[in-house]
Formats: C-alpha cells, structure tokens, sequence
C-alpha cells in the first residue's frame, strides 16, 4: 500500500509536471516568438539604419536572413501541390533557385528602409506558428503594421511568413507560381525557367 | 485597374502601407466611366469567346480552382490585360507626370482631400455595419476636416486623434454575411459580384450625386475625378511596377492578394468593438 501511495505520489507529481508543462508551453512559445522577432528586427534594423554603403548592408544582410528566415520552408511552400510531382533534382534546383529570388526580393528594400524603427506587439498563436504583430515607422510616413509568422520546424524560431495589409507573402507567391505552372503545361520546368529568367534580369538590373 | 478604388489596396508585395489612410478607398469611388467600360468590355468579349473557365477534374487542381473563386477567369483575364494597355500608355505616364510636377506636400493635400470628400460615404457604411463608433470617427472627420482643414485639404481630425478608416458598400455586405461571389476584374480594379454592387451603392451613398448641378460643380466633379484616378495610381506607382516585374502571373497574385486583404479588411470591421465614446470623454 506504501509503495502503491508512493508510486501513485510519483505518477501524480509527473503528471503535474507534464500538465504544468503543458500549460506553460504556449506561454513560452509566445514569449520565444516575440523575443526572437525583436532580436532579429533589431539586428535588421540596425544593419538597415548603419552608414554603410548597399552593397555591404546586403552582405551582411544575408547570413542574417539565411538563418533567421526559412526559406526552405517557404519555398516548399509556395510551389503548393506541385511539390509533390516535382522529381528530386527540380525540387533541389527549384530551391536553389527560390533562395535567391527570396534574398533578392529582401535585400532590394534595403534601401528603402533607411531610418526605420519598430515596435513590437502582441502574439497570437495559429496552429503550430506564432503570429507577432509589428509596427514599421519610417521617416515622414505614417506607420505599417504588419504580422511576422514565426514557424518552429526547424527546431529554432525562424520567420515563415509576413503578412501586411491582410495578405499573406507566401500565399500570394504560391497562388502566383500555381497559377504560372498551370497555365504553362503544368510542368515544373517551366516555373524553373522562368524563375531563371527572373533571376537574370535582376543581376542585368544590378550590373 | 489600378486605378480603380480597389486597386488601392494592392501592394502585396510593398511592405509599405505608406498612405493607405490617406487615399483608402476613395479616390477613384466617382470614376463614373468604369460603368460604361465595363458594358463595352462584356459586349465585346462575350460575344467572341467563352467567358467561363472549365472545372478542372483532378482533385488538387480543383481544390485550387474553388480557392481561386474566378468562374469567369477568362473574361477576366481580358479586361484585365485591356487595363493594363490603358495603364501602361495611359495612367501610368499620367501618374508619373503628376508625381514630376506637383511637390509631395501638394500631393499630400490633395489626397486629404479626396479622403475627406469620401468621409459621407464611409459614415452611411459605418452606420449600416453598426459600428457607432467607426460613424462617429467618419462623421467627427467630415465637420473637422471640412471646416477646420480648409475643405479637407489639411487632415487636421487625424492629428485630433480620428484617423482616416476605410469602409465601403462590399464591406458592409461582408459584415452582414453575404460571401463576395465570384471574383471579378473589372476596369476601375479587382472586385467581385458583391464588391462590385458595393461600388454602385457606394455611388449612390456619396452627397456630391445629389447638390444642384451647375456648370462650376461640374467642372469641379470632372478635374476632381480625373485628379483622383491619376493621383490614386501615383501612389501605387512602385508597388505597381515592382509586382509586374516579379510576379510570373500578375493577374493571379492580384486577385489572390484582394481576396485576402478584402476578407482581412471585413474581419477588421467586425472585430473592431471600441466603445462608443471618444478616448477623451471615459
């Protein structure tokens, strides 16, 4: 009977712990998101803000946004079901390829951004993803909020998403790219092709 | 299209809101022409072509085609790509001239003022949401900004603490549950059977229909609508330019990104429970 009280004592405190640790995830969750968006905002905006010239706030940009955003993640995304008819090696290029349309369509608004601040909001939770709300103030305009979708696949809070004006990036992006392959044959390859001429023409722009 | 009041919104990519507040949905509300193109448009393209994009059968095709909710996608693919000729030779060089020749600050007023000529049209809305206190907001910015901001060119309520909302007849419809209907393209922008009915309501809803008709208002009414059109595209004139350079298919990342900020913009509506009374006054 002591051993049974005893055991029952260490199956109830495990319990508890296991409940309370339940309850608390949320709660750390939330606070793991807003941390993590204000500590990576406030190295963007730091970078974004500082004296250099472009081409060195893009490079110190992109191993920032390479470890703090999931492109991957996006980028399965944003291709929808065509993912799963994608071979192997159209997956791996189509990723390549994302990367860098990701990192461009980030780094181009660099310049735009300067002398920008931020504050943070709440946080919501949605499914397994954390929404944070953002408010951008830039200089003579008035101020943008925004929702940063902060994902956990990866083992480590990074960005999945932003929403601004009530549309989703990537939902956006991934109706764009459907609707591309769709009315292209409904080849993958295609996609690729484009997005290499998409990425051509940018580095053109550049030179 | 772009043009268009609901073009306004569109800057799924621009992370900028820059303005939203001042120009909202207002400024091209009067562009009484968009009701004629339309007419053309369908007399011209329905009789030579099917208007109806077929029902795809495989599964994954068809969860994206009821996603899309664009039934007509071909009709609306061709008014779009004639908006985007009349854009690209027309608003577009138009809005850039206006962006070279008037100074921001100027700019600035004038879309106040467009903003403020809106304010009627968003209170009748706010009142037939029931949302007393987004009326009072909309009617408080009417007296403040017509008066006090010289006829609406000086925001001087949003400075009082009464920013500028949007809200329009789709909008109101939204709140009372009816679904938007097949998404439309029409010439004024991206719509939809409810938000396109909106838009009439919304015609009717704006005072200036009903003051004496005189030669000065006329000319007022046209300078002002032309003016509104041409300075709605100005604002958008990056966003613009940056979506038709990055998206593969302009057309679908337009109509996906209306859809969600129309649904966003009606969630905002009907969560918005702010008491009644002004800050000051509890």
């Amino acid at each position: 009977m002591k051993l049974l009280s005893g055991r029952r004592i260490v199956l109830a405190t495990l319990a508890l712990t296991c409940a309370s640790g339940l309850f608390a995830l949320p709660a750390r969750a939330a606070d793991n998101a807003k941390q993590f968006i204000q500590g990576f905002g406030t190295q963007l905006v730091a970078i974004v803000n500082s004296p250099v010239p472009l081409p060195e706030k893009k490079a110190k940009v992109l191993p920032l946004v390479q470890k703090n955003v999931d492109i991957d993640g996006i980028g399965r995304y944003c291709l929808g079901r065509y993912w799963k008819i994608a071979t192997p090696e159209q997956r791996q290029h189509y990723l390549a390829l994302f990367h860098e349309v990701l990192v461009n369509a980030i780094t181009d608004k660099l310049g735009e951004y300067r002398g920008v601040s931020f504050t943070i909001g709440d946080v919501t939770k949605s499914g397994g993803e954390d929404s944070v709300n953002a408010i951008l103030t830039r200089p003579q305009q008035p101020p943008a909020s925004m929702q940063w979708i902060v994902g956990y696949d990866n083992g480590q809070p990074q960005v999945v998403d932003v929403i601004g004006e009530g549309a989703s990036l990537r939902l956006t992006q991934r109706n764009d790219y459907s609707s591309f392959i769709a009315r292209n044959g409904g080849s993958v390859d295609t996609l690729l092709v484009a997005l290499q001429k998409q990425l051509d023409r940018h580095a053109q722009a550049a030179n | 299209m772009i043009s268009g009041r609901n073009g306004s919104r569109l800057r799924p990519r621009a992370q900028d809101q820059n303005d939203q507040t001042r120009e909202g949905s207002s400024v091209h509300r009067r562009f009484r022409l968009g009701t004629l193109c339309l007419g053309l448009v369908l007399v011209g393209t329905t009789g030579c072509s099917s208007i109806k994009a077929p029902v795809p059968k495989d599964p994954d095709a068809l969860a994206e085609y009821k996603a899309a909710n664009d039934p007509y996608e071909p009709l609306n693919r061709k008014v779009f790509n004639l908006t985007m000729k009349f854009d690209k030779w027309a608003l577009r060089p138009a809005a850039k001239a206006y962006v070279w020749a008037v100074p921001r600050p100027v700019r600035n007023s004038l879309g106040n003022m467009i903003t403020t000529m809106n304010e009627p049209s968003v209170f009748f809305n706010d009142v037939g949401a029931g949302k007393p206190r987004r009326a009072g907001d909309s009617f408080v910015r009417w007296c403040i900004n017509m008066t006090v901001g010289v006829g609406g060119l000086i925001d001087v309520a949003k400075m009082a603490g009464f920013p500028h909302h949007d809200n329009d007849a789709g909008l109101t419809m939204a709140n009372w549950g009816i679904s938007s209907g097949p998404y439309l393209f029409l010439p004024m922008g991206p719509s939809s059977f409810r938000d396109g009915i909106g838009y009439g309501i919304d015609q009717g809803l704006s005072p200036w229909d009903y003051v004496p008709r005189g030669y000065g208002l006329v000319s007022f009414n046209w300078a002002y609508n032309m003016m509104g059109v041409v300075h709605g595209r100005s604002e958008h004139l990056e966003d613009l330019d940056a979506l038709q350079r990055d998206a593969l298919d302009p057309y679908a990342t337009i109509r996906s990104a209306y859809q969600q900020q129309r649904k966003a913009q009606a969630e905002a509506i009907k969560n918005d429970h702010r008491a009644t009374v002004p800050d000051w006054y509890q």
